[in-house]
């Protein structure tokens, strides 16, 4: 038998830990994580997601997306051209979400960054599983995800404006944001899956840009990354995304990538294409330009006289 | 030829027949290859890696999928 020893594409060198095959690239440990980080500066000059001052915020877990942000980050911040703070956010799930507050707080006072935390119930007296106990009683339950999505934006925003952060960092990866055009697709979504982006902004000043640097990196790189330069992060999933729509598109996609390995590129790069003229049509005719409202209750900007945090917890506390 | 297997704290011992690869080793195993890193000895490799006798290896789940 013949062994061929492989060699990075691009210094040479061995061993390769990783073959890119979206690419056909085959790198070594140095080289890869030169690529991650090159990539993601990159990304954030080519879309502008940050200006020189920013002062950015990032959305902390302490899973290994997040954590490889806030790493990547720090480089920005060590050259001085941003100001940069975290915030972790304590749904209140247990056996998950200790872990990644701990984890999330060790990091950042490794690097020196600022650290907020708030937790669902200092803030609104429940926790994720108290909530979905209690729904579960239901006869129509609503999915975890649907309370915690709307709660955990109402935080980001007002923590985010509090500290006067310019831009809003989140820690998602390409997988997310595939899973996300085709989760929005599927369900004829529109409104939802135009406002799908490198960064959101709004007319509304309350609300503050949020920005993905790491939209363009495969979410195995990213486990990878972290690994490879021994960050502490926790990587179990939350139990309650397990037999969620995403997870279903998710494995959908993973599968049909290991035959057709370009396949979440091509989805990206087609939507960002597509999406003027959608944003163009659906615009016109849906007539989405709805005017800006503050909700009557906590003031947050809304598209209604009460925002869906106020709507949520209203039921919620009467109950 | 007998190798270590190790996931998630726990470990196996596995006899294969011939010296196969990290990719026909997750195949036989039924571990998605998508969701793992694996590491041969401790040093991270590729798939196409060949395993030997008395390897340990090592696989890393980064991805909680179904």
């Amino acid at each position: 038998m013949i062994f061929i020893t492989t060699k990075c594409s691009i210094c040479n060198k061995t061993p390769v830990i990783i073959n890119c095959k979206y690419n056909g690239q085959k790198l070594c440990h140095t080289c890869f994580n030169n690529s991650i980080e090159k990539k993601v500066l990159q990304t954030i000059k080519k879309q502008k997601l940050i200006t020189k001052g920013d002062k950015v915020l990032v959305a902390l877990s302490g899973g290994k997306d997040s954590v490889a942000l806030i790493k990547i980050l720090n480089i920005l911040k060590e050259r001085r051209i941003i100001e940069l703070e975290a915030l972790t956010i304590d749904e209140g799930i247990s056996g998950y979400r200790k872990e990644g507050v701990r984890i999330a707080k060790e990091t950042t006072e490794k690097l020196g960054i600022k650290h907020h935390i708030v937790s669902f119930k200092e803030k609104y007296n429940f926790t994720i599983d108290s909530l979905m106990e209690k729904e579960s009683k239901k006869e129509y339950p609503r999915h975890a995800c649907t309370y915690c999505g709307v709660f955990r934006r109402q935080i980001f925003n007002q923590v985010a404006r509090d500290i006067n952060a310019t831009k809003l960092a989140t820690g998602h990866n390409l997988d997310d944001e595939t899973q996300s055009i085709m989760m929005n697709y599927m369900e004829g979504n529109i409104n939802n899956m135009v406002r799908i982006g490198y960064k959101t902004q709004s007319s509304d000043e309350k609300f503050t840009v949020k920005i993905k640097p790491l939209r363009e990196i495969p979410e195995k790189e990213l486990g990878l990354y972290v690994l490879e330069n021994n960050f502490e992060v926790h990587f179990d999933g939350c139990p309650y995304a397990r037999h969620s729509f995403r997870m279903e598109i998710g494995d959908f996609i993973r599968e049909i990538n290991q035959k057709h390995p370009t396949i979440m590129y091509s989805t990206l790069n087609g939507f960002e294409k597509i999406k003027p003229a959608i944003k163009e049509e659906f615009i016109k005719k849906e007539n989405i330009n709805k005017t800006h409202q503050t909700c009557s209750i906590c003031g947050e900007p809304s598209s209604d006289t009460k925002c869906k945090a106020c709507k949520f917890l209203d039921e919620i506390y009467d109950n | 030829m007998n190798i270590t297997l190790k996931q998630d704290n726990n470990k196996k011992e596995i006899n294969i027949e011939k010296s196969i690869t990290i990719k026909e080793l997750l195949k036989k195993e039924e571990i998605p290859l998508e969701t793992v890193v694996v590491k041969k000895n401790n040093i991270t490799v590729t798939e196409d890696e060949l395993i030997n006798d008395k390897d340990t290896i090592e696989v890393i789940r980064v991805i909680f999928g179904g």
